[in-house]
């Protein structure tokens, strides 16, 4: 036979490409299952790493199935927010179908959109409450992402943990591997009285010790993944702002008196409640 | 074993090295050897994807039209490539997450279409196959020995396990590419001193 021929040369091309097409599409939709478990366990082992309930190290040894019991056993509720921080939906956590709100992308789009649905994790850890959200971004190479764990009032964070696609391994991928970076964070809080840019990762060395004045160290070398991480937190934690606000109790006394005080701001205040929201907008007016 | 398979197998291990002596894929060689267990797992997927692909085509090698043939050997290997990517994720995930893209740009290691071009469009499937599986082997050894001194001296650890005492200070320059390169250039010296026939004159 001629295989030089235009119609062979067609007629051999086409059916190359449909066999090939058939094997991938039947070995991904099989192995599909077991890869989504995997993101999974992965999502879940990175929430309980910013909790402080183990180490990546550690749960990197453990099955699939232990790490989704050891988030079972531990989280007490998970709740999906809106705009406002009003709680508008329940995540089931029992293991067996358990529920996450892990498409970030998504949510990121949402919340530039201005009408995000956002997670909350509530962890229970020696019988305090650990609140976990996360966080989306994107790096130098592509997106990067994180958990970050507050303490029950979510005045203090307690932890995070931070991930990435594609950043440079050594450079960027540092926000990753290196521990000391994400120790940073512990013990920092989230800067109510300046909404758009709560938190800092500067260069040039934050002081060090200083747990109140929500900045933390850069990576040298990283720059471009650094600038993206702290956008990424910036955006996450203003779109959280209404929510971690109601729960620190931070109120318009604390940022120029509104109506007085813990009392009104707080749940089933409704009037009052806009009121403060009428005066958090005129503040950002004159800040 | 006859003579000439012998020689198939054994020949892109030392002598004809498909990264030191053919210089291919120096690209992946350098940056997925900052730890051991990366590069372990990036040689048996080179391996794999080599000695399948090359089977492959081998089998098919009398019905491909001359014209597209690069083609129909691109299609080949992008499945392969793939294929491992997916059981990876499926079964590895974690050692997926840390190699990344470099699974992905297997297709573009010049190992490949290199030994397919050269081998197995004129050679039976069987003969093929263990070219493919040598030559994977080939660039895995100088992989491995690469990850080796880098994981060591960059991190002072092996496999993950702490090897050198906690004083030592990890030298930031082995993990950055280029100190690669520096290394790959130490094991051509030393290759090249043993072999004499290789020196150019």
């Amino acid at each position: 036979m001629n295989t030089n021929s235009n119609v062979y040369t067609i007629v051999y091309t086409t059916i190359i490409v449909v066999i090939a097409a058939a094997i991938l599409a039947i070995a991904a939709m099989a192995l599909k299952p077991k890869q989504d478990a995997n993101i999974k366990a992965e999502t879940i082992s990175q929430m309980l790493t910013a909790a402080g309930f183990s180490s990546k190290e550690d749960l990197a040894k453990l099955g699939n199935d232990q790490i989704l019991k050891m988030y079972s056993d531990n989280i007490k509720t998970a709740f999906l927010i809106d705009a406002k921080g009003n709680k508008i939906g329940e995540l089931e956590t029992e293991t067996g179908n358990i529920e996450l709100q892990d498409n970030l992308k998504q949510e990121n789009k949402n919340i530039a959109a201005g009408d995000p649905q956002l997670p909350v994790y509530v962890f229970e850890k020696d019988g305090d409450e650990i609140n976990v959200i996360p966080i989306y971004g994107a790096g130098l190479w592509g997106p990067i992402w994180g958990y970050i764990a507050f303490n029950a009032d979510c005045s203090r964070i307690v932890g995070a943990y931070f991930d990435h696609e594609s950043e440079t391994p050594g450079l960027g991928a540092k926000i990753k591997d290196e521990a000391w970076f994400r120790e940073q964070f512990k013990g920092e809080r989230v800067n109510f009285s300046k909404p758009n840019d709560p938190f800092d990762i500067v260069k040039g060395g934050a002081p060090k010790g200083d747990k109140n004045d929500s900045e933390v160290d850069a990576i040298t070398g990283a720059t471009m993944t650094c600038n993206g991480l702290d956008a990424a937190l910036d955006t996450w934690f203003e779109a959280y702002m209404p929510f971690l606000e109601k729960k620190a109790g931070v109120t318009g006394a604390d940022k120029g008196d509104c109506c007085g005080g813990d009392s009104c701001c707080g749940e089933g205040a409704e009037g009052c409640e806009k009121d403060c929201n009428h005066e958090h907008n005129h503040n950002h007016q004159e800040g | 074993m006859n003579e000439d398979l012998k020689k198939t197998l054994l020949n892109p291990i030392f002598k004809g090295n498909p990264i030191t002596v053919l210089v291919l894929g120096i690209c992946s060689s350098l940056a997925v050897t900052v730890q051991l267990k990366g590069a372990l797992v990036m040689a048996l997927s080179v391996i794999i994807v080599t000695g399948l692909s090359s089977l492959v085509v081998s089998l098919l090698r009398n019905s491909i039209p001359n014209r597209v043939r690069i083609i129909v050997q691109l299609v080949v290997v992008a499945m392969m490539v793939i294929l491992v990517d997916q059981v990876l994720k499926a079964y590895a995930y974690s050692i997926d997450k840390q190699l990344s893209v470099y699974i992905g740009l297997i297709i573009t290691n010049c190992i490949v279409m290199g030994r397919i071009e050269a081998f197995a469009l004129g050679n039976k499937p069987i003969p093929s196959l263990l070219d493919g599986l040598a030559n994977g082997a080939g660039y895995g050894i100088i992989l491995i020995i690469v990850a080796f001194f880098r994981e060591l001296l960059g991190s002072g650890t092996l496999l993950g396990f702490r090897v050198l005492p906690e004083s030592y200070v990890p030298n930031n320059l082995v993990i950055l590419p280029p100190m690669a390169l520096i290394l790959l250039g130490c094991i051509v010296w030393v290759q090249r001193s043993i072999q004499k026939d290789l020196q150019e004159k």
